[in-house]
């Protein structure tokens, strides 16, 4: 019997398991327009995982990259959920640098 | 045990299988249990196959000792098993109003009737505003 994977898939489980509080604290504080730099940051924490040469290590650290780009993708949605009142609202976000520019974009939901 | 003879030197793939399988494993169980709780006339049976599938794919990862196999299907098991309770999340959702109810489907039709927050407006299918708007759509 071979344990690595199912270890690892409920080890993948709880990393996702923080995008949740990741994604509805990150809205909160600096809004939906940070989406490139968590989607940036996740993106880095993949490649870092390639130079990771234990395999526990480098699976956490390429899921916890994984949650990182799926909750830049959820941070709109999420916008809109806190604007509707089913999440308390924050008016006084921390804005994101080259904000004009990003608001140019259109944010990824998928 | 978990590495083969087509692994690198420098570089260790196994960080990057696990991430594009936990993306990809995440965005279909999103897009999947969403679709299928709307059509489905109950949600037990999805529930069940689901379950099944997850509990098959974490018995075949037990008897793999492929390294990047055991991890991609370790992932994509739980996340299965993961979907198979997100039926019953998904359809709580349909009673808050908080996702759109199907009104062809004989079960959602009943929430409707019976939950007054249900809806079949998808209030979440808009651009942010930058401001609380419960009556823009």
């Amino acid at each position: 019997m071979n344990y690595f994977g199912l270890i690892i898939g409920v080890a993948t489980l709880l990393i996702i398991g923080l995008g949740f509080p990741l994604v509805i604290q990150g809205e909160r504080r600096f809004g939906y327009l940070w989406w490139p730099y968590m989607m940036l940051i996740g993106i880095m924490f993949i490649i870092a995982s390639l130079f990771i040469q234990n395999d526990w290590l480098s699976v956490l650290v390429g899921v916890l990259g994984a949650t990182f780009v799926w909750g830049s993708t959820e941070l709109k949605e999420q916008a809109v959920r806190a604007e509707l009142g089913w999440y308390p609202f924050n008016a006084n976000k921390i804005k994101p640098p080259l904000e004009n520019i990003i608001k140019k974009w259109r944010a990824p939901h998928l | 045990m978990y590495r083969d003879q087509g692994r690198g030197i420098s570089m260790n793939f196994i960080g990057m299988v696990a991430a594009l399988t936990a993306f990809f494993s995440v965005w279909f169980g999103h897009v999947a249990v969403r679709k299928i709780e709307s059509i489905s006339p109950t949600i037990w049976i999805p529930t069940i196959i689901f379950t099944a599938l997850g509990i098959l794919t974490e018995y075949f990862v037990l008897i793999t000792d492929h390294w990047l196999l055991n991890t991609a299907l370790g992932i994509l098991g739980i996340t299965l098993l993961f979907d198979a309770l997100e039926f019953t999340r998904q359809q709580n959702r349909i009673k808050k109003g908080h996702a759109p109810a199907n009104p062809d489907n004989p079960r959602h039709a009943k929430i409707l009737t019976e939950y007054p927050s249900a809806t079949t407006i998808d209030l979440l299918e808009r651009e942010p505003v930058g401001y609380p708007s419960t009556m823009i759509h």
